[in-house]
């Protein structure tokens, strides 16, 4: 059976500039992967080449075994990948509400109330101020909304781009925590992340991204033991 | 720092506030019943008999004294009674009265030759004007000691019957204020002082208004006519239809309310693309004029480029299809082009169509002729242009029009909340707010964007296209750069985003000029002040959306709100 994600020789380019060089990596059905690197690292430029809001200048993408990457960004959408951007990108001047709703945009089943309770449920923080501003939220309530929106479209493939961006280490914590949750109730999750000690604990899987290129892969905790990744990415001083 | 300062200046009026105001109150009513000019002007008497006139017939009190001397009693009313919110009342009423007493005022003194007009002249006092200053300058000031509170919340519930007649009395109210302010001060330069009596008008009229929307019955019966939503509609739609039947009903208000409609009309259609979409159009009127150059060359005028007549109905739909065309193309750089480049496309589109249209490119606009004769719409053999009798009521020339025009604006009005309010709607507002952000929820930006341009430029053009029949010439010179700018402006000041905003917006930006007449080339430095007060006092528009509406509200909490935020955090 095909992988649900394959990348096979990515490259990206902005106008002359070369973003992504070369990448390929695998995700597996109901793992948790994750790519971690420093900034510039071609990361975020890869979610959104998957996503089909910028496309390849060379290489594959494989969804299901199925050609994507010249899929436009809905139809991406529909055949079940979600992609929660880097920045969280809500709607500030929407309710949290609205927010949802426009999760589930490019659903027309009748099952969007129920998905949205579900939601609430896993943070109770946006079912008790529903009709609040999505702006008014505190970085971690507003991460956790991040999440519930991009659920909303009933992902097979869930991407989360930096959820931890700006966020207390009690509220990465806990954002981590919701992931590991989604993993268990089916989804499964790209991960890309600066933060690589929390990311690579929580990951089946992680690749390591530097100036566009995979340079290092292994499941998470022996990539944690690898010291070339510790001397890069976990800020050891010999 | 500000809060400083504004509690110093009340904890030193505080005490003062009561009396103050009931002073005010008082000395508005004097300066009602005082003489404010003791000579006749050189185009004639003060309207309204502002000379000496209340000895000599005590009781007629009538025109702006009349408002005075209603300020006056409110303001007493205010000050006595329990009234939510009183100071921002008062502050209302109180430049209510200052705005009334000071137009008047100023206006005698420019027209008598200096201040003496309105103080002392042949031993005879004339105060009016002064008093009435001091009592709305007294009256803010109290406003001020009082305190300025959040508007009042009214919590009460009303039987569907009571909401029914309360929405009656409302709209009716509405409809008597719309009649009042079209006939005031007369039929363009019949009245010498038209101007002076219209403003004089709109500072009652704004100050009534800022005082019943500070007690909080605006918010009220607001809520009440959305609660009771088709009711409302009836009932609007139906004063719209009665307007023939007021003071306003006579052929020159007839034609000047039938042209508001159609800007209007075409107000709420761009409404939707700048409104919901948010994608800056400065050449909108462009798809009016193609509308319009459409329905006049198949109408059988003589100039016309075909030879023959199509059924209006039928011109009509080709106008607003052409138009969408147009709209359509215009509107494909979207794709690539944003904000305040997209700005730039849109204007030279509104540039290329007057250009094109002034040099009869492909023959369709007769160039500077224009194209005249174009017949009236007839229905039945009823010729829209002429009035009409029924049994014994005789309706003025142009009713038909109107009637056709107040219909065409519920139907845009219907189209606009419908789409408001589906998925497409919430596509365009997720794009207006972040476009890449909707473009990551699956929205097809680039398709929606384009339906924007498609429908607003439709609505135009279906609006030119009365807009061709009602003049009865179309010419290049009324879809010029000027014209979108006001159509624009009237989507901001009346509220973006929102339907009666755009409707009263338009109105606001089509009777002014021609209510100011009066002040010739003053005219247009007055509506420009006018523009930037009301985008100063209202900055998200005199009707806005409930949304943008809800996010003023939330500002004000919004320090609260950060505060636990933090909290929180912490």
């Amino acid at each position: 059976m095909s992988p649900l994600l394959e990348v096979r020789n990515l490259s990206v380019a902005y106008g002359a500039i070369e973003a992504v060089r070369d990448i390929s990596f695998t995700v597996e059905a109901g793992q948790i992967v994750s790519l971690i690197g420093s900034n510039g690292a071609g990361k975020t430029t890869t979610l959104r080449t998957i996503s089909g809001l910028l496309r390849p200048a060379s290489g594959e993408i494989l969804f299901q075994g199925k050609p994507i990457h010249a899929e436009p960004a809905h139809a991406i959408l529909g055949m079940g990948i979600s992609h929660s951007p880097e920045g969280r990108r809500l709607f500030p001047r929407m309710t949290v509400e609205e927010n949802l709703q426009l999760g589930a945009y490019v659903r027309k089943d009748d099952g969007v109330q129920a998905d949205m309770d579900r939601v609430y449920e896993l943070f109770p923080v946006l079912g008790e101020r529903r009709h609040n501003k999505a702006g008014l939220f505190s970085g971690g309530e507003q991460q956790m909304l991040a999440i519930g929106r991009a659920m909303m479209s009933k992902p097979r493939l869930l991407m989360l781009d930096e959820p931890s961006m700006g966020l207390s280490p009690i509220m990465t914590q806990k954002i981590f925590d919701t992931i590991k949750e989604l993993q268990s109730l089916g989804t499964t999750i790209l991960l890309v992340e600066q933060n690589a000690l929390a990311a690579l604990a929580l990951s089946d899987h992680g690749y390591v991204i530097d100036l566009g290129r995979t340079t290092l892969d292994g499941p998470g905790h022996s990539l944690l033991a690898d010291q070339r990744v510790r001397d890069a990415y976990l800020g050891e001083v010999h | 720092m500000s809060t400083v300062a504004i509690s110093e200046k009340r904890s030193a009026l505080a005490p003062l506030g009561k009396p103050l105001a009931i002073a005010g109150g008082v000395l508005a009513v004097v300066a009602a019943l005082l003489p404010w000019v003791t000579f006749s002007l050189n185009d004639g008497n003060w309207p309204d008999k502002s000379t000496l006139q209340f000895f000599d017939a005590p009781f007629l009190v009538t025109g702006f004294r009349w408002h005075m001397l209603l300020f006056g009693v409110f303001i007493l009313v205010a000050a006595l009674a329990p009234t939510p919110s009183r100071g921002r009342v008062l502050r209302a009423l109180g430049w209510g009265t200052l705005a009334v007493s000071f137009i008047n005022a100023l206006y005698i003194t420019i027209k008598g030759g200096g201040l003496g007009a309105i103080t002392a002249l042949d031993g005879e006092v004339a105060f009016g004007g002064v008093v009435g200053v001091v009592a709305g300058v007294l009256v803010i000031l109290a406003s001020y000691g009082i305190g300025i509170e959040p508007v009042a919340d009214w919590k009460f519930k009303v039987s569907t019957p009571v909401a029914y007649l309360v929405l009656l009395v409302a709209f009716g109210g509405v409809l008597y204020a719309v009649a009042a302010m079209l006939t005031t001060g007369g039929v363009g330069a019949s009245n010498p002082y038209a101007g002076a009596i219209f403003l004089s008008f709109l500072g009652f009229a704004g100050g009534v208004l800022a005082a019943l929307s500070g007690v909080g019955l605006v918010r009220w019966i607001s809520a009440l006519s959305e609660e009771h939503r088709v009711f409302s509609v009836i009932v609007l739609a139906a004063c719209a239809l009665l307007l023939p039947f007021t003071d306003a009903g006579n052929e020159y208000w007839m034609t000047v309310a039938a042209n508001i409609g159609i800007y209007a009309a075409t107000a709420i259609g761009l409404n939707i693309v700048v409104g919901l979409a948010g994608l800056l159009d400065l050449g909108y009127v462009a798809f009016m004029g193609i509308g319009a150059l459409v329905a006049a060359n198949f109408s059988g005028a003589a100039t016309a480029y075909f030879g023959f007549s199509l059924p209006f109905p039928v011109a009509a739909a080709i106008a607003a299809v052409v138009a969408g065309i147009f709209g359509a193309i215009v509107g494909s750089p979207t794709l690539r082009v944003r904000g305040d480049y997209l700005a730039i496309v849109t204007l030279a589109f509104g540039e290329i169509f007057t250009r094109s249209a002034q040099n009869d490119i492909g023959g369709f606009t007769n160039g500077s002729n224009a194209i005249p004769g174009i017949p009236a719409l007839s229905l039945f053999g009823a010729e829209f242009n002429r009035s009409i009798t029924i049994g014994p009521v005789k309706l003025p020339g142009g009713v038909l029009y109107y009637i056709l025009i107040v219909l065409l604006v519920a139907a845009t009005m219907a189209v606009f909340a419908n789409l408001k309010f589906s998925r497409i709607g919430r596509a365009w507002i997720a794009i207006r707010e972040d476009e890449d952000a909707a473009r990551a929820m699956g929205i097809r930006t680039g398709k929606m964007k384009i339906l924007a341009f498609l429908i607003g430029a439709m609505l135009a053009g279906l609006a030119g296209a009365v807009f061709a029949h009602k003049n009865g010439t179309v010419s290049y010179e009324s879809f010029k750069f000027l014209e979108s700018i006001t159509l624009l402006a009237a989507v901001i000041l009346g509220g973006m985003g929102s339907i009666p905003g755009a409707v009263l917006g338009a109105s606001l930006l089509f009777v002014l000029p021609e209510k100011l007449r009066d002040f010739e080339e003053y005219r247009l430095m007055i509506f420009g002040l006018a523009l930037i007060l009301i985008m100063r006092f209202r900055p998200v528009g005199l009707i806005p959306d409930a949304h943008r509406r809800a996010e003023m509200a939330e500002k004000a909490d919004e320090n609260a709100e950060e505060a636990h935020v933090e909290a929180r955090k912490a």
